[in-house]
């Protein structure tokens, strides 16, 4: 099939407004493709990048996205993030969420309201630490009014082992600050009566995503998470890092096109009356002879 | 012994992250090359068995190297 010029070629990355891909191809890895029309590419973008970039998310725990300069460096912007940063949106929320961390977020030694949830964890002796079964089941929680003051109270229902048990909660109470890296919030408190009396709860509920994504772990979370999850938390961050460097690619490729692309595509054939009449219009111009000096 | 073949099904896991990783990193690549989806997959398919091909020999040949140690 013949190719028809560069100049006749309609680029496909020039159809639409430039400006506009280029925010879209920023903003979301592939939808600046999308909106030129470039569908499968869009879409190679769009899952392979944003898909990579979230399944490091989840393969960290969230405990992935963040920015957290060394304190006393003049470098603001660490790479660990200015990677992650081509990505898009979804990297962005580490810019404010360092600023959330420091408004009114403490740990909660007594509830001021009802809570009722999901809870995951382990049932341990009071004294030591040895573990006395896991625990996975419904914790309902709420602020009483005790002999010493006001109390966190409330019931466990689930499992424990595998065993459908229910549990009745007080003392000890402790629970993770509401802002915080990661998408399970730290909660601990004490059984009361039964035969699991004196024992502890420790494990976590959910947290809600936006209190948690994006937020800068505290050293000793960091090093909870990496020491847990070893190889797999450095292969999340490496997964993220790769994404947001991908995207660079996209971008150039939604704005200036393929790298070199052009010249291997094959191309409809010219009507050929239309040349007939592009001939009338551009008559050829005349070769002349060119003589080389000896 | 269990211990040992349990940190080996660990590694073994991470290991298979690589073949999803290097899929979408040749596809990606690819895309921003050519134009064409048959050529994107053609060229994308190549890179990917050029990395796990470079991959593969450098692990072949550690593996090699740490025989008995």
């Amino acid at each position: 099939m013949p190719i028809a010029p560069v100049a006749e070629r309609q680029k496909p990355w020039e159809a639409r407004n430039v400006y506009v891909a280029l925010i879209l191809a920023v903003l979301v890895p592939g939808l600046g493709h999308l909106y030129q029309g470039r569908i499968v590419k869009g879409l190679i973008y769009l899952f392979g990048i944003l898909g990579l970039f979230l399944w490091g998310v989840k393969l960290g725990e969230g405990v992935v996205v963040y920015n957290l300069p060394e304190k006393g460096l003049t470098r603001k912007i660490t790479l660990h993030y200015a990677a992650q940063f081509g990505a898009g949106l979804v990297s962005y929320p580490a810019l404010l969420q360092k600023q959330r961390t420091t408004k009114n977020n403490n740990t909660i030694r007594q509830l001021d309201r009802p809570l009722s949830t999901t809870f995951t964890g382990s049932l341990i002796e009071s004294h030591g630490d040895a573990e006395a079964g896991k625990l996975d089941g419904i914790i309902t929680l709420k602020p009483e009014s005790g002999e010493y003051g006001p109390e966190t109270k409330g019931i466990f229902t689930g499992k424990l082992d595998g065993q459908p048990v229910k549990l009745e909660l007080g003392g000890n109470f402790f629970l993770d600050r509401p802002i915080a890296a990661g998408f399970r919030r730290t909660l601990k408190i004490g059984v009361l009566g039964g035969v699991e009396n004196g024992r502890i709860l420790i494990g976590s509920i959910p947290r809600p995503f936006f209190d948690g994504y994006g937020v800068p772990p505290d050293p000793d979370q960091l090093q909870e998470v990496t020491g847990r999850l070893g190889k797999q938390h450095e292969l999340a961050l490496v997964f993220t890092w790769i994404a947001g460097l991908l995207n660079i690619l996209a971008i150039w490729d939604c704005v200036q096109g393929p790298a070199y692309g052009f010249g291997d595509e094959t191309w409809q054939t010219p009507n050929p009356d239309e040349n007939i009449e592009k001939t009338k219009l551009d008559p050829p111009i005349p070769v002349t002879n060119v003589t080389t000096p000896a | 012994m269990s211990f040992s073949l349990f940190i080996l099904a660990q590694t073994v896991n991470v290991t298979w992250y690589l073949l999803p990783l290097a899929m979408i990193i040749s596809l990606v690549y690819s895309a921003s090359r050519f134009e064409l989806p048959d050529r994107i997959l053609r060229r994308a398919t190549w890179l990917f068995l050029q990395i796990i091909g470079f991959m593969g020999i450098v692990f072949a040949l550690l593996w090699i190297l740490s025989y008995k140690m």
